[in-house]
């Protein structure tokens, strides 16, 4: 014996320090070149999609993991930052077909994707499996279909227990997570209001994470209703505030999806040059999610809110 | 008996016909677009007690403007539950759920769908949205609702990519594959009505649209269709069911060409919502349902 003390590990908890930052700065930051990309879909975290195409002289390889994607990951498989995406849909949702993603796909424009095809289930299980630390979860689903013949990366197995078939699908650990939701506080304790679909096992899953807010609040406030906290501070790295930080899409209780320009950007998303100009005016064209929104007009946001406000308003019953 | 509509166009006609697959008190998976029609109408009718699931995160909505994707705003209105997919996935996979509505772009006469490509998988014409969902559904609900286009050229023989399971090839194969829920039901199409015989699993004609012919049927179909020797016409919407679907889409973005309408007009967009909200809610009102 050597008298020495076992030594102490240390937890991968991120510290409750001061996290706010900009959206460049968190970029910058923690997304480099060949990043393993996680984005939330609801809601989703648009603002900072934009400001990542914006880097794109310095980020020119994403592979991304999703569940869903309704939209919003156009803006990076259109920039030509995507090499690969591992998903379970990608399309508009009433916006209809996705042509930025049919043109990667089918014929390489403006490079070519690879897909990675699971279930929404799936996908999502496969962040569980990363958040509680294991290395793949059973599903149910896929069984049958052609999502097991063509994805190698679903196992079919007997299952130890009944015997029964079961798919395995294997953990997904994003580089870094992206994702917007209602509120924080300044240590990066997160709050949603409604239905936020997958953002909090993609907080877990990801090695790093950065989260838009629509506002910054107390950390007494935080405590005020603590079970409304989808993500606690100890997963957090970034948060940014950035009000209507997923404009087209919604917020849920702060404003609702702004369809007129949904499918406005759809129709120009139907050819290559059609988006180039896009992305060229609402992205390149703005140094930040602040000149985003005065481009598209405060006046307009500002309507999204007040109308969902007069529709519902959260802890109120209508 | 409620009457019927006399003036009513074929998306009508399917949202009803999906709504009386709906039985009252059921726990349902909708999906938005035209199934949220059809969940809307039976909520309205005969189904009061019968609660919606929405995919990413919703349980109970009673929307009063249209939901445009299955993680919009609109899906918070009212609802008991609001959280994550996996609370809906999950209660689903441990058979909680009754019924889920889905779609495909290719069928086959075991109603497995596919929704990811056409052509070869490795070799694809034209890449689809993908499963979403729609896998999810048809593996582990208890019976699956297929709403879907019939143009002539999607019932084949041998789908593209199976996406969703339906019956596979037939009696058993469900079980054998490790899927727990009870595959396709029923299959309201542009054209009719599918139900799937319980012995062979394969799907039949049980109805036609009003001033559809049997032979335009059978000729977009690629495998020959058995008809059930009680083939009837399809029950028209009520008056009812017509009036509360043109008041909670009042510029048709689903029962028409609303979409085309809406792009890049704000305004149309705003007045959209207000036009279904307000008169949704006196709907509501006088039928209990607020």
């Amino acid at each position: 014996m050597k008298f020495e003390p076992i030594p102490i590990r240390k937890g991968r908890a991120k510290p409750p320090a001061y996290k706010i930052m900009t959206a460049r700065e968190a970029i910058a930051a923690f997304v480099h070149d060949g990043c393993y990309l996680g984005m939330s879909v609801s809601a989703a975290p648009a603002a900072l999609i934009w400001e990542l195409v914006r880097q794109r002289d310095r980020i020119k390889n994403l592979s991304l993991s999703i569940t869903s994607q309704i939209g919003m990951s156009s803006a990076l498989i259109g920039s030509g930052l995507v090499s690969k995406i591992e998903m379970a849909y990608n399309w508009g949702g009433i916006e209809g077909e996705d042509k930025v993603f049919r043109r990667a796909v089918e014929k390489g424009i403006p490079r070519p994707l690879e897909v990675e095809d699971y279930s929404n289930y799936g996908c999502a299980m496969r962040w569980e499996a990363a958040s509680m630390g294991l290395d793949f979860m059973p599903v149910k689903s896929q069984l049958g279909s052609d999502i097991i013949k063509n994805n190698p990366r679903i196992k079919v197995i007997d299952d130890p227990y009944t015997g029964k078939p079961v798919s395995l699908v294997p953990a997904a650990a994003p580089d870094v997570g992206i994702m917007h939701c209602a509120r924080a506080d300044e240590i990066g304790n997160v709050q949603c209001y409604g239905l936020y679909g997958n953002t909090d096992l993609l907080a877990r899953a990801s090695k790093k994470v950065i989260v838009s807010v629509e506002e910054i609040v107390t950390q007494a406030e935080i405590r005020r209703m603590p079970n409304l906290t989808v993500i606690p501070y100890y997963y957090v790295d970034a948060i940014v505030q950035e009000p209507f930080g997923a404009h087209w899409r919604e917020s849920h209780f702060f404003y609702h999806h702004d369809l007129a320009f949904g499918l406005d950007a759809y129709r120009q998303f139907a050819t290559k040059e059609g988006f180039d100009a896009w992305a060229n005016k609402y992205i390149h064209g703005t140094k930040d999610w602040n000149e985003y929104c005065k481009l598209v007009g405060y006046e307009r946001l500002n309507r999204l809110r007040l109308s969902e406000g007069k529709y519902q308003k959260f802890g109120e019953v209508r | 008996m409620a009457e019927y509509a006399k003036d009513y166009s074929l998306p009508e006609l399917m949202a009803a016909s999906v709504a009386r697959e709906i039985n009252d008190g059921e726990l349902c998976f909708i999906g938005v677009g035209m199934p949220l029609m059809a969940a809307t109408i039976a909520k309205f009718t005969h189904a009061p007690n019968f609660n919606m699931m929405v995919e990413y995160g919703a349980v109970g909505p009673s929307p009063r403007r249209l939901p445009m994707c299955v993680d919009c705003a609109v899906n918070n209105e009212r609802a008991y539950y609001t959280g994550t997919q996996r609370e809906v996935m999950g209660a689903q996979q441990a058979g909680f759920v009754d019924a889920a509505c889905i779609s495909g772009a290719q069928i086959d006469k075991y109603g497995n769908l596919n929704s990811t490509c056409i052509g070869e998988y490795n070799k694809l014409k034209v890449r689809l949205a993908g499963s979403g969902g729609a896998n999810d559904l048809s593996s582990s609900a208890h019976r699956t609702i297929i709403m879907m286009r019939q143009d002539g050229r999607n019932f084949v023989n041998k789908l593209d990519y199976i996406t969703s399971p339906g019956h596979l090839d037939g009696p058993g194969a469900r079980e054998k594959a490790g899927l727990l829920g009870g595959g396709p039901h029923v299959a309201v199409t542009t054209m009719g009505v599918y139900r799937f015989d319980n012995e062979t699993r394969e799907m039949y004609l049980e109805k036609m649209h009003p001033g559809v012919k049997l032979e335009d049927i059978k000729r977009s179909i690629q495998w020959d269709i058995a008809v059930s020797p009680n083939l009837i016409e399809t029950e028209p919407p009520t008056e009812e069911q017509v009036m509360v679907m043109r008041t909670l889409d009042p510029l048709k973005v689903y029962l028409g060409n609303g979409r085309e309408v809406l792009a890049g007009d704000f305004e149309a967009f705003m007045k959209m919502f207000e036009d279904s909200y307000w008169p949704m809610t006196e709907l509501m009102k006088k039928k209990g349902l607020l």
